[in-house]
């Protein structure tokens, strides 16, 4: 094997480089940790979505984000049955109230009314067949775990929504919102407690599952026709809950904010990795210098500056990710929206290698002390 | 020129500017140095020794007049072209021994064939030999930090003729070892000149390096002051002029 003289440089100094792989790190983790932050709090917008096991969801046409949803005509139900991919259609209902505890207050709380079948679609991953046959009984609700603090209420506790009274006989999990509180209940008592929902012929939303889910996009297709186009609209589950994600993005600026924290933490990751690859090139001045009077050309001095630089990154991204999924375990533990996706990732190991290479590009003017005839004095 | 591939330089003159201050470092230099012959080039601080060795090597370029090596005007060479030749002809032993930190006595050497591309075994190989001639084939797996200046130097001199070099300059390679390094250094030398038939310059103070040497240029201010050989030596190539 070739002498790997970039790469033993690097190991044999590596407290000299350890400063750039750091930043790499750092800069990687905040970014990372930053994006996924974000993509979880603004996800919880979408939260109806990403919990239901449903292959299609029919809304109010040009719904910009799940939560958002208006009332559609109820007959959508049949129109739906007509297709023979489509194997079930249920409601789930979106409504709002006030929320008092026995200790008095006002919090307002977003009504989630689902159908009580055992293998219901609606919010399927958050709330388990046991507790979802509590909420057959009348004026009974489901609160996240996470937000039995926030509420001041435990299982078995009793409070008033909208004045009316209901018991909280279970929890929901995965349900917890950043902005307001999730409350999950039957389609009846949902329309008991919100009086907008109360006409029983209209519904928020119909969730839709298929026989066979890759038939998804082909009748989402079928009933996208302009003659339907003006009573509802129909998405796949991703859609509706990207579409979400991307509307709370832009309409609450967080997506501005963290392209420039991003920004920053690319700035500040650059400045410090180049600094240090400088450094390291500065100290072994003498060893370029070297190569060039044995007649080693410039350009290959170049590669093992890049080469190393190339090491740092790689080396930083991987204590990066390894750094953001410890993130990504202490966020569960303490139900924190945390959103790491391949996409972030990728995203941020693409940015953080490309801040090794510029910087490792800026630390290539230090080459240019490397005059071998300083060899000999 | 002659026949013989020499190591010419005519009327060479080299300044450097600094602050607006002239240095003359050489002033009209000729010279023409021989395969199999140790030459050497004594001479006070700051005469410019170092400066003609730069030139004849190729690291630099002298402002007027010409240095011929091995038939080749190395004035007229651009950057690139210098880099080739140095790669190809010119081994380097520095005072300081600039060895790789990172690197064993082995991967000093190898590193330079790699870089001529030569094949990784005969690489190895090469190395290994080289190491064994300068008398470190045991010590081939220890870094620089491991070993004793002597022996860096020695390693530096493995390096320098492992690529069989027709050109080999050394600058000071004694002034930094105890006697008895500095005579195995100056015999290696010497013998590198006589067994290769390399042209091999050296510059020194080192009087024991001096009385081994089979000519001795003395230099004074940028000139040449006096050219003396050494008759006694055994060589037996290249004394003609
Ligand atoms: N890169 C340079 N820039 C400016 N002046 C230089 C440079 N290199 C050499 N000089 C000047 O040229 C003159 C000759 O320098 P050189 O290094 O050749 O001397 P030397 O004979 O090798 O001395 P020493 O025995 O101390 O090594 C000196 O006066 C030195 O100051
Ligand atoms: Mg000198």
């Amino acid at each position: 094997m070739a002498v790997a003289l970039a790469r033993k440089t690097l190991i044999h100094e590596w407290r000299r480089f350890l400063p750039a792989i750091m930043s790499v790190g750092f800069s990687g983790v905040l970014i990372i940790v930053q994006g996924a932050l974000l993509l979880g709090i603004v996800g919880t917008n979408a939260l109806s979505v990403t919990q239901s096991r449903a292959d299609l969801w029919v809304g109010f046409p040009g719904t910009q984000s799940a939560d958002l949803g208006r009332s559609i005509d109820i007959g959508v139900s049949s129109e739906l049955l007509v297709d023979s991919r489509v194997a079930r259609v249920e409601p789930l209902l979106l409504g709002s109230g006030d929320w008092r505890g026995p200790r008095g207050g006002g919090i307002s709380v977003t009504l989630i009314g689902i159908e009580t079948r055992r293998d219901a679609l609606g919010l399927a991953r958050a709330v388990l067949p046991a507790e979802r046959a509590l909420l057959d009984e009348p004026a009974t609700a489901l609160v996240d775990d996470g937000d039995l603090d926030k509420l001041a209420t435990e299982i078995g506790g009793t409070a008033e929504i909208n004045g009316r009274r209901v018991r909280v006989v279970g929890t929901t999990s995965g349900m917890r919102a950043m902005g307001g509180v999730n409350v999950v209940v039957s389609l009846a008592t949902a329309r008991a407690i919100d009086r907008s929902l109360a006409a029983s012929d209209n519904v928020t939303y119909y969730l839709a599952s298929l026989h066979s889910s890759q038939a998804a996009k082909a009748v989402r297709a079928r009933f996208s026709r302009p003659e339907t186009r003006s009573r509802f609209e129909i998405w796949t589950a991703a859609d509706l809950a990207g579409r979400s994600v991307r509307y709370w993005l832009l309409e609450s600026g967080a997506g501005v904010g963290f392209i420039f924290a991003t920004a920053v933490a690319l700035l500040v990751g650059t400045l410090i990795t180049s600094q240090t690859l400088m450094a390291a090139v500065a100290a072994s001045t003498p060893q370029y210098a070297t190569l060039r009077a044995i007649g080693v050309p410039f350009p290959k001095l170049r590669r093992i500056v890049v080469e190393q630089a190339g090491w740092v990154g790689a080396i930083g991204l991987a204590l990066g990710l390894a750094g953001s999924l410890l993130a990504a375990v202490l966020a569960r533990l303490n139900g924190i929206p945390f959103a790491l996706g391949p996409g972030i990732m990728a995203l941020s190991g693409a940015l953080v290698l490309a801040v090794a290479l510029l910087a490792g590009l800026l630390a290539l003017r230090r080459l240019r002390h490397a005059d071998p005839a300083a060899l000999l004095r | 020129m002659t026949k013989v591939p020499s190591l010419g330089v005519r009327a060479v003159t080299k300044s450097y500017v600094v602050q607006n201050i002239r240095t003359e470092a050489l002033r009209d230099v000729s010279l023409t140095l021989h395969p199999g012959e140790l030459s050497l080039i004594s001479g006070p601080s700051g005469c410019g020794k170092s400066t003609l060795l730069s030139l004849m090597s190729g690291l630099s370029r002298p402002d007027r007049g010409h240095v011929h090596a091995l038939g080749v005007d190395l004035g007229a060479l651009d950057d690139a072209a210098r880099d080739a030749f140095r790669l190809a002809q010119c081994g380097f032993v520095f005072q300081g021994f600039n060895l790789f930190p990172a690197l064993d006595a082995l991967e000093q050497v190898q590193i330079v064939l790699d870089y001529q591309g030569v094949s990784q075994a005969l690489a190895a190989r090469s190395a290994r030999e080289a190491l064994e001639l300068v008398g470190l084939g045991q010590r081939r797996h220890l870094r620089p930090a491991e070993l004793s200046g002597g022996e860096k130097q020695r390693v530096a001199i493995a390096r320098a003729i492992v690529k069989h070099p027709r050109l080999l300059f050394a600058d000071e390679p004694t002034s930094a070892l105890d006697s008895v390094n500095g005579a195995i250094v100056t015999a290696l030398l010497r013998e590198i000149a006589h067994r290769s038939g390399a042209i091999v310059v050296c510059v020194s103070h080192d009087p024991r390096l001096i009385a081994r040497a089979d000519r001795v240029l003395e230099m004074e201010d940028g000139r040449l002051h006096r050219d003396s050989r050494d008759h006694s030596s055994s060589n037996m190539m290249g004394t003609s002029r």
